[in-house]
């Protein structure tokens, strides 16, 4: 009995082993992200490509490192980079008090904000302070509401809020504007092709950036990251890729 | 928003995901392989009542049948390398494959100790009155009666382990599911995308449902 227990044990262990290849080549970085979040990082006839992607690529091409993507779901990509499994995530990810805290940060990559939009050609709402009075459009379920709210302490906003088609109604001029988040707001312009624009700056900054674990040997890659993306934004490529994907500069 | 149903997509799209079916397949295969003799070793254990060792068994079966299998994947995957450097190595293919084999033994394990169970005590008394020891017996005699009575179940098992690959995307491992989540979020077409990737495991299902059938025909040959 235990003869045959111990074979089954032994071959057990010996055929997990073989499948166990320790994956370990030094100058790979190995960056996580979704592979579901258009256009930033997506797959489409079976080609993981995107902002980030791109980004990635030209970081490599100015840094001693290769980069390998591992696509995983998006609640599982902190858990990879703490278990180690990966090196850094690439996902629009916002720096916060409580991962920084944890985590060594790049540089920010992409800066969002809360944006205005309004109807192509109109002058009159540069931002957040010329809506006094206006109507303006917020989805439902975001939290632009809250932000106006917060910015708009004596209730002198008119503020409606869509279920969808709300860019169509500003584009019609049954509002005044909308409030979205930047980057979401560029593209929405870029995809609908409405008569829309922004107005002004955006407000409530948000900034975005790739985390490392905080060990020497990760902020040794960090650094290099950042070097690269240091270059990248002073020769224009950071503005020229975000250009491609966004039809703008979201790296600002 | 409304758009209409893209039957051209799935089509397309239908290519992507076989080259992929390879990937899931694998972890299906090696994870039953692995999950048979992990439960055929705990099965015989319990059975054999094998001292102090059944305890051990029994604390296994309990905590793998009683933990979700995702559960299970995360502290292979994301809990274990924070305290046992060892494990950062494991790829995820790897720890899907562990995770999946560990899950089912348990569930398998029950399964087979019942086909044991199930055939009549005084067979192995006989053995033993002609000498056989207890673990020829098994061998000889019972086990093969076992079989017979535990592939239904077993298959079942399997079936559902082919399924059970889909959650290996949440440890990183690009199979069908990772796919066509993957290309869902370009071109937002997100009920073609999971309907081609449900027929692509039905199939699969479907054509193992059929050696199944085979095979139980084969084993019932005897009787």
């Amino acid at each position: 009995m235990t003869n045959f227990l111990k074979k089954s044990l032994i071959a057990f262990t010996a055929m997990a082993s073989l499948l166990t290849v320790p994956a370990f080549a030094q100058e790979t970085v190995k960056v996580g992200m979704s592979g579901r979040y258009f256009p930033f990082t997506f797959s489409k006839q079976d080609k993981l490509q995107g902002f980030e992607v791109d980004i990635w690529n030209e970081i490599a091409a100015r840094s001693d490192y290769k980069v390998e993507f591992t696509t995983s779901n998006f609640s599982g990509l902190f858990g990879m980079l703490e278990a180690g499994h990966i090196d850094t995530i690439s996902n629009q990810i916002t720096i916060t008090e409580a991962r920084l805290a944890k985590f060594a940060f790049t540089t920010p990559y992409v800066i969002d904000g809360v944006q205005v939009v309004v109807r192509k050609g109109r002058d009159d709402i540069n931002g957040i302070e010329d809506l006094k009075g206006k109507k303006v459009a917020v989805n439902l379920g975001s939290n632009f509401e809250q932000v106006l709210r917060r910015v708009d302490t004596k209730n002198e906003i008119n503020i409606v809020t869509y279920d969808s088609g709300l860019e169509q109604d500003v584009a019609l001029g049954r509002m005044d504007a909308f409030v979205m988040d930047r980057v979401s707001s560029s593209q929405l312009i870029k995809k609908s092709g409405l008569p829309l624009q922004l107005a002004g700056q955006p407000f409530e900054k948000i900034e975005n950036a790739m985390p490392f674990l905080n060990k020497p040997s990760q902020i040794v890659i960090r650094d290099q990251v950042n070097k690269a993306l240091a270059e990248m934004r002073a020769d224009g490529k950071l503005a020229e890729i975000s250009n491609k994907w966004f039809g703008t500069d979201i790296t600002q | 928003m409304q758009s209409s149903f893209d039957l051209q997509y799935i089509i397309e799209l239908m290519p992507i995901l076989i080259k992929y079916l390879g990937v899931t397949m694998e972890m299906a295969l090696w994870g039953f392989l692995f999950a048979l003799i992990l439960s055929l070793s705990l099965a015989l254990i319990r059975v054999f009542k094998v001292t102090f060792i059944q305890h051990l068994a029994a604390l296994f079966i309990s905590f793998f049948r009683g933990t979700p299998l995702l559960v299970q994947l995360f502290i292979l995957y994301y809990g274990l390398p924070q305290f046992m450097p060892i494990f950062i190595g494991m790829d995820a293919f790897t720890a899907a494959i562990i995770g999946l084999s560990l899950h089912f033994s348990a569930y398998m394990a029950e399964s087979i100790r019942a086909a044991i169970l199930g055939i009549d005590k005084s067979q192995m008394e006989a053995c033993l009155s002609i000498g056989m020891t207890r673990l020829q017996a098994m061998k000889r005699i019972i086990l093969p009666q076992a079989a017979r009575v535990a592939t239904p179940s077993l298959m079942n098992y399997f079936i559902d382990m082919i399924k059970s690959t889909s959650l290996a995307f949440t440890l990183g491992v690009a199979e069908i599911m990772a796919k066509a989540q993957m290309e869902a979020s370009s071109s937002f077409k997100f009920f073609e995308s999971f309907l081609a990737v449900a027929l692509v495991y039905w199939v699969v299902v479907l054509f193992f449902t059929r050696i199944q059938h085979l095979l139980e025909k084969r084993l019932n040959k005897a009787y």
